[in-house]
This record gives structure tokens, C-alpha cells and sequence, in this order.
């Protein structure tokens, strides 16, 4: 009875991912001329959506719910890193059962995906590494060691300033180093770590350069674009995403010499904050482009804070490397998990004044209390510089768009009317 | 000129140093055999105790000139005493700490202990900034007793008696550069505890037992005797005034720590001070390595005379650092 419920649910979900993955797929490519590069990425979810959710494969896999998880040392011990944020409302709907009604989606998604896919994926994913982040994150470790996968809860300070914080995400990330080892069978080496900087480095230079495109007058690429090529990150096989992402941006090069730009000349330029939209809940940066303004620059961890920050190390012993990986997910890091979160702050200012931006939009799910809370300081602060914000708080359902739609067209009819005023 | 600075900008500071370090040694502590004497002021550890030094460490004539009786300060004497320190001044503001990161011999030599334990394979050790804070004090009572026991000597102070003379360029006595830089001429001669009185059996032996700490010390502590150097003290009095400086633009930071990581001294505030615009402090020897360690555009910035020398970039943090994922 049981099993019969759970394999007709399993079913209905996958159905209704695929359909939620087309018509998202379907309205990033609806935009007048997309990047050709960019199709390896359409394709890429495409395949991965609409078909059967299958694991990649390169094996051993290490699933990751978190952006704080040091993706180095995984690939230091020889195992593909994979990330199980999910954007799907197919996937929320099953995770509903595991969850209260008012909490966070995203989180609600992952479990409900994990659970949907656990005969599928069981022996494949060889962990679910959960680092103790927010509060609904750091719950779901129960639910998800009940449902049969082995999690490894990365313990992380709720906080990043003080001395005693430092060493104690970097004790708790040596020591992952080491149970990696033994969850892989494959010990990190001095030289396996450096390898492993040196790709997710990789990841960083060619984001940079991305970022920088993003960064022209009027902006080379669309803000809804950047978003899928940053959650590809996660989910593609390194060497491809690299590949595909050195391809765009090639384009993108040659696109501005030939002065062909994504957004229109005028078209408000605007900073996406909060949580993280995630394929294929692109709705809020698909409706901010859809109403003519362009995401020229963002500060959410599915994308600039995933891939941002770089690691640098001096010596290169093993000990030096794991911290300095340590310290590079905590210290820059701007999750308002974290008390004392001024960096959030100055990031947001740093990158309005960089990318010339007109308004900031801020993205809350509904239940993502952190982000919810927050965003009376990002207001504040950024009303003091005059710089205006428009904050939504919506979830992965596709109830709110008409109301969404006309609050945002809304937005970016004002900030077109003060620009033209200027 | 912006290609030129675009390549000095990506270049390996790291190893420049290296070589410019090893020059320097060589001039400091060899110079004198080919007769030459670049100061008596210098604001580094040439040793006099060196006979064949290419120049002078100022704390020894310092040291002396303290000596002298106050009456005689405000006559003639006075003159070549203010002459002394204004030439000193005159050579650090020039290059400000980088004394200490690029010319002092002492600190040249602490840098090769260290390349010696990476060698090795031994890691370092690293210590909370607390630690480092409290540590920072004792410069300043060395610096302040270098003064006040030479004072001691040519004065009476509050009518006691004056201290003898055996107590003579009293941190030179314990001071590291002298017991080990002659060594580099085959002088072993101050490697030994004088007997002669007993406050210079004292102090030969604290300098006896602070050349093995230095030893000891640097080789697990990256700049182990830096942190306890009354030049360096005495170098922070102007060092508001230096030309060469090295400035930070805190908008740009993102406090992800990778220059307080590189910093031998350990000094939080390169990472996590976001207003102050100058960055050298205390214990900083402008070594520079946080320059090379920020991968934002424009945040450390090193400029002479206003004008800038060497800045961190993207482009060249991601040259260097993927020079070493390749294992170079």
C-alpha cells in the first residue's frame, strides 16, 4: 500500500518536473538572440529534467546541499561533487511531506527530490554532505539519515569574525578532509588538493571573466542566462562546464566587437539579492528580463558567491591548503545565516557602484527566514545611497506570477521614468 | 606604460624579493671588501660588529650618542647627534618598512630558515592574532630600555649612581645580528660569553641564549625575532611619514582572509580593517606577499611617492596561482 503510494508519486513528480523543466526552458530561450553557446546549458537541463533524473557519470559522487561545502577537497579525493539545491516545484510538493507548510522551499525541494530518487540514486551517492548552515538545513539532516542516505553534517560557526569561529570551521573541514578519504577510499595527497584548488580555481577565473562581461554598458549577457550557466557549475562534469562556459564567453567577446549587446541601450541595470533561484525556479530573474530590465550583477549564493572567491595558500602543505579552503567558504562568505553580517552590506554597495546599477531586486523565498530578515538593513541601506529596491518574497509555485509581473513591471517602468529624468 | 604596469602587476613579487634579498645580504655583509660604506644610519641590522659590512646598523651609534651626558646634547655634539637620526629618518622614510621585508640581513636570514623548513616538509606553526597583539609590546620596552640604560651610563638619574660601563650599546649585546653575521666572514669571535665583569657575562650570555631562541624561534615561527625588534619600533615612530606605502581600498575588500594568511607576521588588520587606507602597522616588514595574495582588482595597492608600483589584480593572482595548481 505504502509502496504503491510512493511509486505513484514518484512517478507524478517526474512527470511534472519534466513539464516544469521544458516551460522553463521553453522561456529562457523565448528571448531574440541568445548566445549560441548557450545551448549546451539549455541541453544540458534539458536532458537532465525531462528524462529520468540520473545521477552523472563519473563516480564516486558526493552530494552537496550547500554552497559552503569546499568543493576542492572533493575533488581532491577523486569524487565528482554534485549539488542537490533544487528549484523544482515538482520536488517541493513530494518534500511537503517532510516539512511545514511555511518552511523553505528550496530545502523542501532537496528532501523531497531525495526522497522521490532514493532507490534510484541509493548506492551511487556515496554522501549527502550537509554543512550546519540555516536552521531548516540543518533539520533536514535528521529527515535525510531516516530516509536511508549517509549525511555528513559539516559543522559550521554561526558566525565568522572571531579567532575562535575561524578554527573551528577549520578544525570541522580537516576533519572532513580526512572522512573524505575514507568515504572515497582515496587518502588527499599535497598534490591531489593542489589539483583540486587549481580546478575549482578554474571555475573562479572563468566566472570573473563572465562577471566582467556582464559588466559592460549595455551588458553582454542576460542576468537569466548567468544564473543557469552558474547552476550548471554544480551538476555538469568539470571539464564540460569549463569547456562550455570558455565557448560563451568567446561569444560573448566576439559579440563586443561586433557591439552586438543582450539588453537594450537603456535598459534599467539591475542587481538580483537574496535567495538563490534555482533551475528551474528562474522565475523572478525570467520575469525582471521579461519586463525589459536587464540582471547585470547579483549576490546569491547559486551564483556570484558560489564562485567568486578564490583560494590562495603559501607554503602548500596539506594542513595550509585545507585551512586556506576553510577560510575561503567562511571569511568572504555573506549568508545571513551568519550573525554580524555587515560584509552582506558592503558586497551589495561594492557591486552597485561596479556595475553601475539602477534598482536592486530582492529575492526572499517564502520561509527562508534569514533573507527575510534582512531585508529591512539591505533597504535601509540602500535608500540612504539612492539606489531603489524592490523586495519579493515568493516560492516555487507558479501561483504568484501574475501578481509578481505587475509589481516588477512596475519597478522598472519607475526606474526607466527616473533615468529618463537624469 | 599601463602595458608595463599590467605586467609588473602580474609579476611573481615572491621571487623578486628573493633575489633582491640575497643582493642585499651580499652588499650588507660582504660590501666592505670592496670598501663599500653605504651609511652609518641604516635603518636595518648591518652589524658593526661585521668588520667587512657594507654599511651600518644606526642602534649601535644610537646607542653610543645616548651615552653622552645631557649638558653636552644641547652643544655641539648635539648637532651630529640630530645629523644622526635625520640621516636615519632620511634612509626609512625612502623605503619605509621594507627595510625589514627586503634589505635587513637578520630578516633575509630568518626567510632562508624558513625556505630551509619548507625544504623540510615541516609545517609552521600559527598562533592567535591575540597573541601577537600582546607580544608586540615588548619591542617598545626594548626600545625604550636602549635608550634609557645608555642614558643611565652618562647620567645621573634622580640622583642615582650612573651605571658602569660594561653596560655599553647594552642591545647590541643581545642583539642576534651581532653573534650571527660575522659568522658569514668566518669571525666566530662573538659567539662566546665574556667573563671579563660581571654585567658583561650577563649580557653576552642573554645574547648567547637569544641567538639560539632567534635560530630556534624563526625556524618554527616565519619572523620570529621581527616581532620582538626595537628597530622595527623605533621604524613605526615615522613610518606615517614614509613615501613608499602600501594602502588598501576597503570597498573593494572581501575579507576572505587569503592576505592575512600570507602575512608572516599576522596581522588581521590587512583582512579585516575595511576603512583605514594605510595598511602598514606595527609588525608589518612589507613583505608584500598580501599584495600577491588578493585577488581584487585594485584593493592592496603599493605606491612611492603617490605614484603606483605594484597593485593586486585578478589577473595576476590567477597567473600566480595557476602557476602553482601545475605544480611550478
Amino acid at each position: 500500500m505504502e509502496n504503491e503510494r510512493f511509486a505513484r508519486l514518484g512517478k507524478s513528480t517526474m512527470r511534472h518536473l519534466a513539464m516544469e523543466a521544458r516551460e522553463t526552458l521553453q522561456r529562457l530561450a523565448d528571448f531574440p538572440d541568445n548566445p549560441a553557446a548557450m545551448s549546451l546549458f539549455y541541453q544540458f537541463f534539458s536532458a537532465l529534467f525531462t528524462g529520468n533524473h540520473s545521477l552523472p557519470e563519473a563516480k564516486p559522487i558526493i552530494g552537496v546541499m550547500c554552497a559552503q561545502a569546499p568543493l576542492e577537497l572533493i575533488h581532491a579525493a577523486g569524487a565528482t561533487p554534485l549539488r542537490l539545491c533544487s528549484g523544482a516545484y515538482a520536488y517541493e510538493q513530494a518534500g511537503a511531506e517532510f516539512m511545514p507548510a511555511k518552511s523553505c522551499p528550496l530545502v523542501k525541494a532537496t528532501v523531497g527530490m531525495l526522497h522521490v530518487n532514493r532507490a534510484l540514486w541509493g548506492d551511487a551517492l556515496k554522501s549527502v554532505v550537509i554543512p550546519t548552515t540555516c536552521d531548516q538545513k540543518k533539520k533536514s539532516v535528521d529527515f535525510l539519515t531516516d530516509m536511508g542516505f549517509p549525511v555528513y553534517a559539516l559543522e559550521m560557526p554561526p558566525a565568522k569574525e572571531s579567532d575562535v569561529a575561524r578554527f573551528y570551521w577549520q578544525e570541522s573541514v580537516k576533519q572532513f578532509a580526512l572522512d573524505l578519504g575514507g568515504i572515497t577510499g582515496r587518502k588527499i595527497t599535497r598534490q591531489s588538493m593542489r589539483a583540486g584548488i587549481g580546478k575549482v580555481q578554474q571555475g573562479s577565473w572563468l566566472f570573473r571573466k563572465l562577471h566582467e562581461l556582464r559588466r559592460t554598458d549595455p551588458p553582454l549577457l542576460l542576468g537569466k542566462d548567468a544564473m543557469l550557466v552558474t547552476n550548471g557549475w554544480f551538476l555538469m562534469e568539470h571539464d564540460s562546464w569549463c569547456a562550455a562556459v570558455t565557448q560563451l564567453i568567446a561569444e560573448l567577446e566576439q559579440r563586443r566587437k561586433n557591439a552586438m549587446p543582450a539588453g537594450k541601450r537603456l535598459a534599467p541595470r539591475l542587481l538580483l539579492t537574496g535567495s538563490p533561484p534555482v533551475f528551474p525556479n528562474l522565475k523572478v530573474p525570467l520575469l525582471v528580463e521579461q519586463a525589459g530590465a536587464v540582471i547585470v550583477t547579483d549576490e546569491v549564493c547559486s551564483s556570484s558567491r558560489l564562485l567568486y572567491d578564490a583560494v590562495s595558500y603559501d607554503e602548500g602543505t596539506l594542513d595550509e591548503m585545507v585551512g586556506a579552503v576553510a577560510d575561503r567558504s567562511l571569511k568572504p562568505c555573506t549568508c545571513p545565516c551568519l550573525t554580524a553580517n555587515r560584509d552582506r552590506l558592503r558586497k551589495i554597495m561594492e557591486l552597485t557602484e561596479k556595475f553601475a546599477v539602477d534598482g536592486v531586486v530582492y529575492h526572499a523565498l517564502a520561509g527562508c527566514l534569514p533573507y527575510e530578515m534582512e531585508q529591512r538593513q539591505v533597504g535601509k541601506a540602500l535608500s540612504a545611497a539612492g539606489i531603489p529596491m524592490l523586495y519579493l518574497e515568493t516560492d516555487y509555485s507558479p501561483e504568484d506570477l501574475g501578481q509578481l509581473s505587475t509589481r516588477i513591471e512596475a519597478f522598472i517602468e519607475s526606474i526607466k521614468a527616473r533615468k529618463r529624468r537624469k | 606604460m599601463n602595458s608595463l604596469r599590467r605586467a609588473v602587476n602580474k609579476l611573481n613579487l615572491s621571487r623578486f624579493r628573493f633575489y633582491f634579498q640575497m643582493g642585499a645580504f651580499l652588499l650588507l655583509v660582504y660590501g666592505g671588501y670592496l670598501a663599500i660604506n653605504i651609511g652609518d644610519q641604516l635603518p636595518a641590522f648591518s652589524c658593526v660588529f661585521n668588520e667587512q659590512r657594507g654599511g651600518s646598523c644606526y642602534l649601535m651609534g644610537f646607542q653610543h650618542q645616548m651615552a653622552l651626558p645631557w649638558k653636552q646634547l644641547f652643544t655641539g655634539r648635539g648637532i651630529g647627534v640630530a645629523i644622526g637620526l635625520l640621516t636615519f629618518i632620511g634612509f626609512f622614510l625612502l623605503l619605509n618598512k621594507a627595510w625589514c621585508g627586503f634589505v635587513c640581513p637578520l630578516g633575509t636570514l630568518q626567510d632562508w630558515i624558513t625556505m630551509l623548513r619548507r625544504k623540510l616538509r615541516i609545517r609552521y606553526s600559527t598562533y592567535g592574532e591575540p597573541l601577537f597583539r600582546k607580544l608586540s609590546v615588548i619591542k617598545y620596552v626594548l626600545l625604550a630600555l636602549l635608550i634609557l640604560i645608555p642614558m643611565g651610563m652618562g647620567n645621573s638619574v634622580f640622583g642615582l649612581p650612573r651605571l658602569n660601563e660594561d653596560f655599553s650599546v647594552p642591545f647590541c649585546m643581545i642583539c642576534p645580528g651581532r653573534t650571527v653575521l660575522p659568522l658569514f666572514n668566518g669571525d666566530f669571535s662573538q659567539l662566546a660569553i665574556d667573563f671579563s665583569s660581571r654585567t658583561k657575562m650577563i649580557l653576552t650570555a642573554l645574547g648567547m641564549a637569544v641567538t639560539g631562541i632567534f635560530l630556534a624561534g624563526s625556524f618554527v615561527k616565519k619572523r620570529f625575532f621581527c616581532l620582538f625588534c626595537p628597530m622595527s619600533a623605533l621604524h613605526y615612530l615615522f613610518a606615517k611619514a614614509a613615501l613608499l606605502r602600501l594602502g588598501k581600498d576597503g570597498a573593494k575588500c572581501t575579507r576572505c582572509g587569503n592576505c592575512y594568511r600570507a602575512c608572516d607576521v599576522g596581522l588581521r588588520s590587512i583582512a579585516d580593517d575595511v576603512t583605514s587606507k594605510n595598511m602598514v602597522k606595527d609588525d608589518c616588514m612589507m613583505c608584500l606577499k598580501c599584495v600577491e595574495a588578493c585577488p581584487e582588482e585594485g584593493c592592496l595597492k603599493v605606491s612611492f611617492l603617490g605614484l603606483p608600483v605594484y597593485e593586486s589584480t585578478e589577473a595576476g593572482f590567477f597567473k600566480r596561482m595557476g602557476k602553482r595548481a601545475n605544480g611550478k
